[in-house]
């Protein structure tokens, strides 16, 4: 099958849950619904299944397959999360949307064209950013969020428009390719919040809701991301040309990101600002992966974005499962939250070993590749072992609940698992033994029904428990995902075989197309490693 | 040079000098309208008569979630310039992009696109750098994106059909946005753009005036219960006062 499925429900299905966004119950149901249904129509996108629409070809791939699988379920576990923790407006439609149109992006081979969709998709992001009915700090945070937005699209949208043409007296000029393929690569350090462009993701990490913040920080960008490793791997790698002084400058924005990331987010004392400068961090091995123009970089920088972007997805799904178990963010206000959440502490035992790996790990040897690939020996090492420091963030979190608990961990809900009070048994008043054998039926049956019926309210009062469940779910997820399991290598070593037209190859390529093809047919979405 | 293009394309940067100076917003609006309307058809040839309707609607729709955020009496900041200087501006921008039409190899678009478009992105660049209140903001990132497509229809061959739908998904994304963000800025009582966190060490309010001393408490108390930066702004020149 092809994408376009997945790509109809997504549109509708978040366009529904966000006309409805007054009635917030049915708007979650919606983009559940949708979610449901996107998770079983990204499972059936065939890897070499393409098809033209309007005159532009929407192309699966094995990588493209697995992200939208990953994106669904992922988007599916952080709105049981949102919904048992916080229930925060617009964030359900949101989220299908913005996974909708991630993979938009990515099914179109066409980078100038996939840029756009890339940047529309992250518009989405605004309405969490700056819900509205919000005070003056949503509006200063959303309206930066969008001059980024702007920025980083604009920047991408000329670059592959400059180079998608045949560049007869260009060609031996290499500075002026080199300016393009930077202002790409900025575009996507911009998008990300990579160090030095995260003002406006600190703020934005400030003042969106958290469950919202892997879709604006890490699920877009990644998308972004992926479309520009494409169109380098297409358009600028196959020039050969001397571009050290631009890949110099690329590595080290994606190495400052990684080491001040770290440092950042381990001064920081609001969750939601850990999280966001954890995600900045690591965007960092994904710049550094557009450092690189040898071909040795397409299977790890592929490896890391999903790595990166559901392992990030599990720490922000644990920081709003305390939010809402605890109604605070602020580590000095959480002190023995690791009593009352014994799962919790769990989840997040796992989710440090799932983001920060040992050598051997997929995880952790892909850090290693990236970062020998896009630096010198010496920075290239510390690069590589920095994540080790998060240790010390996973760490202190930990220490802070381990304590005596607070008063704001003693009010808050705890994850222990909770039961309404048992309705009284009735006394058997009947004298017969027929009538005494009628009564016990009776009985037995409004005594099921009476569970039934308690059930919504088990609910409610388990609900830090359920959202610690999820929260657990995602994060053996993230470990599996990190440790190299679910086909993440293969999906991403995957080379297909439809190429597009760049500066090297200007000849119109006439695609294969096939609906619903299985492998072999020769048809699939993105270039491989050239 | 097809001399209608370059009709459209002069129509489309007159829209754009329009939305950057006009302090009305209802007129900002209508000249993002203009823009909109105008920049599918800096194309040679033009795309198919669907695809103008899908970016024809997708102008309306998104003109309209301004329009419905922007209810009431409101004053946006407008250039500092005159809109003159702006048009000005636009002018010399578009030259440029036309003198440069390919930047450095053969075209496949239309000069007049890359000419409107280099005017637009100079069109953007003070409301995004300067802009103090989040439509003008606004204004700025929609100008940006557009200048960048205008731009690339110069450089490419003309969009397909789903390009064309893809390119409406964006200009209803950003209207949508901006509309989102203009009505959270007006909840807290204008559209003036600050951040009230870091208002204590900045020391200085947006408006660069300075604070009456009977005013008490911390600068972002202060600006939050302030009228909207633009309502305070002595008129200019031209404009006369009626005090007693």
């Amino acid at each position: 099958m092809t994408v376009v499925p997945f790509l109809v429900i997504a549109a509708m299905a978040g366009t529904a849950s966000l006309l409805v966004r007054d009635q917030r119950g049915w708007s979650t149901l919606i983009a559940v619904g949708g979610l449901i249904l996107m998770t079983a129509a990204a499972a059936a996108i065939g890897s070499a299944a393409s098809i033209q629409v309007g005159g532009t070809l929407f192309a699966g791939s094995e990588w493209l397959r697995l992200y939208a699988l990953l994106g669904s379920v992922v988007g599916l576990l952080l709105v049981a999360i949102d919904v048992s923790a916080l229930h925060e407006p617009d964030v359900p439609g949101v989220v299908v949307l913005g996974i909708g149109a991630a993979v938009l992006a990515l099914a179109i081979p066409d980078a100038g064209t996939a840029v756009v969709a890339a940047t529309a998709g992250g518009l989405a992001g605004v309405l969490v950013a700056a819900p509205i009915g919000a005070a003056a700090r949503a509006a200063f945070v959303g309206v930066r969020e969008l001059r980024a937005l702007a920025v980083a699209g604009s920047l991408a949208i000329v670059a592959t428009a400059w180079l998608a043409r045949p560049l007869d007296a260009l060609s031996d000029v290499p500075a002026a390719f080199g300016l393009v393929y930077l202002a790409f690569a900025v575009g996507v350090a911009i998008r990300f919040g990579a160090i030095p462009f995260h003002l406006w993701a600190a703020r934005v990490a400030d003042a969106a809701p958290g469950v919202a913040l892997p879709l604006l920080m890490a699920w877009g960008p990644a998308a972004f991301a992926a479309v520009a490793l494409t169109w380098i791997d297409q358009s600028v790698a196959p020039l050969d040309l001397a571009l050290g002084t631009e890949q110099a400058l690329i590595a080290a924005i994606g190495a400052v990101g990684v080491v001040l990331g770290i440092v950042a987010a381990w001064i920081q004392d609001d969750l939601e600002h850990i999280v966001g400068y954890t995600i900045a961090a690591d965007a960092g091995y994904a710049v550094l992966s557009l450092a690189v123009l040898e071909p040795e970089v397409w299977e790890p920088a592929r490896t890391w974005l999903l790595i990166f972007v559901v392992s990030r997805s599990a720490f922000a799904a644990w920081a709003v499962a305390i939010h809402g178990g605890f109604g605070t963010r602020r580590l000095a206000d959480l002190a023995g939250w690791v009593r009352r959440a014994p799962l919790l502490a769990l989840a997040l035992v796992v989710i440090a070993l799932a983001t920060v790996g040992w050598p051997g790990l997929a995880i952790w040897q892909t850090r290693a590749t990236l970062a020998t690939l896009a630096l010198p020996d010496p920075l290239a090492v510390i690069v590589t072992i920095a994540p080790l420091a998060s240790l010390a963030i996973y760490g202190r979190i930990m220490l802070i609940g381990l304590r005596q608990p607070g008063p704001a961990v003693l009010a808050g809900r705890g994850d222990r698992p909770a039961w309404p009070e048992p309705l009284p048994r009735r006394p058997i008043v009947g004298r017969g033994t027929v009538e005494r054998g009628f009564e016990r039926a009776a009985h037995a049956a409004t005594g099921t029904l009476d569970v039934l019926w308690v059930l919504p309210v088990a609910a409610r009062q388990n609900r830090m428990l359920l959202a610690s469940a999820a929260v657990f779910v995602l994060a053996g997820l993230a470990l599996a995902v990190s440790g190299g399991g679910l086909g993440v290598p293969e999906a991403a070593r995957a080379v297909p075989s439809i190429s597009q037209p760049g500066p090297a190859d200007p000849g119109p390529a006439e695609p294969a197309v096939s609906d619903g093809a299985g492998p072999g047919d020769g048809a699939s979405g993105e270039p491989g490693p050239s | 040079m097809n001399p209608a293009l370059v009709a459209i394309a002069a129509v489309t940067i007159g829209g754009a000098v329009l939305a950057v100076s006009a302090r009305d917003v209802r007129s900002a609006t209508f000249g993002l309208l203009v823009v909109l309307l105008g920049v599918p058809l800096i194309a040679d040839p033009w795309p198919a008569p669907l695809a103008i309707l899908v970016r024809v609607a997708a102008a309306l729709l998104a003109t309209r979630f301004l329009l419905i955020a922007l209810r009431g009496d409101l004053t946006s900041g407008g250039t500092r310039i005159g809109w003159a200087s702006e048009a000005l501006i636009g002018a010399a921008a578009a030259i440029v992009g036309v003198g440069s039409h390919g930047l450095g190899a053969p075209g496949l678009g239309p000069a007049a696109a890359q000419g409107a478009g280099c005017a637009l992105a100079a069109l953007a660049i003070a409301p995004l750098i300067t802009g103090r209140d989040v439509f003008r903001i606004g204004i700025g990132t929609l100008l940006l994106l557009v200048a960048a497509s205008l731009i690339r229809a110069g450089l490419e061959a003309p969009p397909s059909d789903a390009e064309q739908l893809i390119g409406a998904m964006l200009t209803i994304g950003l209207g949508g946005a901006i509309a989102v963000i203009t009505v959270a800025a007006r909840s807290a009582g204008g559209l003036t753009s600050f951040d009230p966190e870091s208002m204590g060490r900045a020391g200085r309010p947006p408006d660069a005036h300075r604070p009456p001393e009977t005013h008490q408490g911390s600068d972002a108390e202060r600006l939050a219960s302030q009228r909207p930066i633009d309502a305070q702004r002595e008129p200019g020149p031209g404009r006369t006062t009626r005090r007693p």
